[in-house]
């Protein structure tokens, strides 16, 4: 399966199990995640075999759904409950990426999750990597998974 | 009768959910602790009656599983049961942990019949 693939399933898993919301993939690949707009994005570097960043970009308004439905209460407001949540999510999508990108995720490490936000950036790599971005929707809204990884 | 547990994860959020996780497979727990790391996790361990723990691995300041090989070398707490919940449950990490003393392995994402199935039947000897 490719790498784009294990990505829709992993989400989706993660989705369902844990932030008890319906998600699925919402088009093709996409060439870049363009520039940022009001969003908050948790992400994980990885190291080793396989190098790179592995993130989530997420809409404030939908990353306030996403953290009530996960913590089961209703946030108002991008405050360290997000912040969290949505670096738990990078967290997650990181280890089961780790362990598709290499057998039982050996000889790859993680580091920990960190998140950035604001009203308009760009997330974009210095070096050359393969890129895939996907898009997922929810019924609050759509949101990207973006894996960078070092050619 | 309940039991103590200890959750140890840097994720407040994950915390809250494995909490949630507990209460909803109908595991009885008196107390509920929780630590961000593996050395605040320690200094529960020095006050609490603790029945089980249920361990992140990647975690900053002490992380699982140098948490297991301290709480090891400390002959108070050394038998206290250690679940591992991490998305790091590849065979080397997961075996490493089990030579700590990790007696078994929760992969996240996981619901809360996955935690009854592994955790119950330990919880309920």
């Amino acid at each position: 399966m490719i790498i784009s693939d294990k990505i829709i399933e992993t989400t989706i898993e993660i989705f369902t199990t844990m932030v008890m919301m319906e998600v699925s993939a919402d088009g093709p690949l996409l060439v870049k995640s363009g520039t940022l707009c009001d969003t908050i994005t948790g992400m994980i570097g990885l190291a080793g075999t396989h190098k790179g960043v592995l993130a989530i970009h997420i809409p404030h308004y939908v990353a306030l759904a996403i953290t009530s439905s996960f913590l089961g209460m209703d946030v108002e407001e991008i405050n360290d409950d997000v912040r969290d949540a949505v670096g738990e999510l990078a967290n997650m999508l990181g280890g089961n990426i780790k362990n598709i990108l290499s057998e039982n995720g050996r000889d790859i490490e993680l580091s920990l999750p960190s998140t950035v936000a604001g009203h308009e950036y760009d997330f974009s790599a210095t070096t050359d990597v393969d890129l895939f971005i996907l898009p997922f929707k929810t019924s609050a809204g759509n949101f990207m998974v973006e894996l960078q990884l070092e050619k | 009768m309940g039991h103590n547990v200890l959750l140890v994860d840097d994720s407040s959020t994950m915390r809250k959910i494995v909490g949630r996780s507990l209460r909803q497979a109908g595991l009885e727990f008196d107390n509920i602790y929780e630590a961000a790391d593996g050395l605040l996790a320690l200094e529960v361990l020095e006050k609490e009656s603790v029945d089980i723990v249920l361990s992140d691995i990647n975690m900053p300041n002490m992380d699982g599983i140098s948490f297991l090989r301290e709480k090891a070398n400390r002959a108070h707490m050394k038998e206290i049961p250690v679940f591992m919940i991490s998305t790091e449950t590849g065979d080397d990490i997961i075996n490493e942990a089990k030579a700590l003393g990790a007696v078994g392995a929760i992969k996240k994402p996981f619901t809360a019949d996955m935690v009854s199935e592994i955790l119950g039947p330990f919880l309920h000897k």
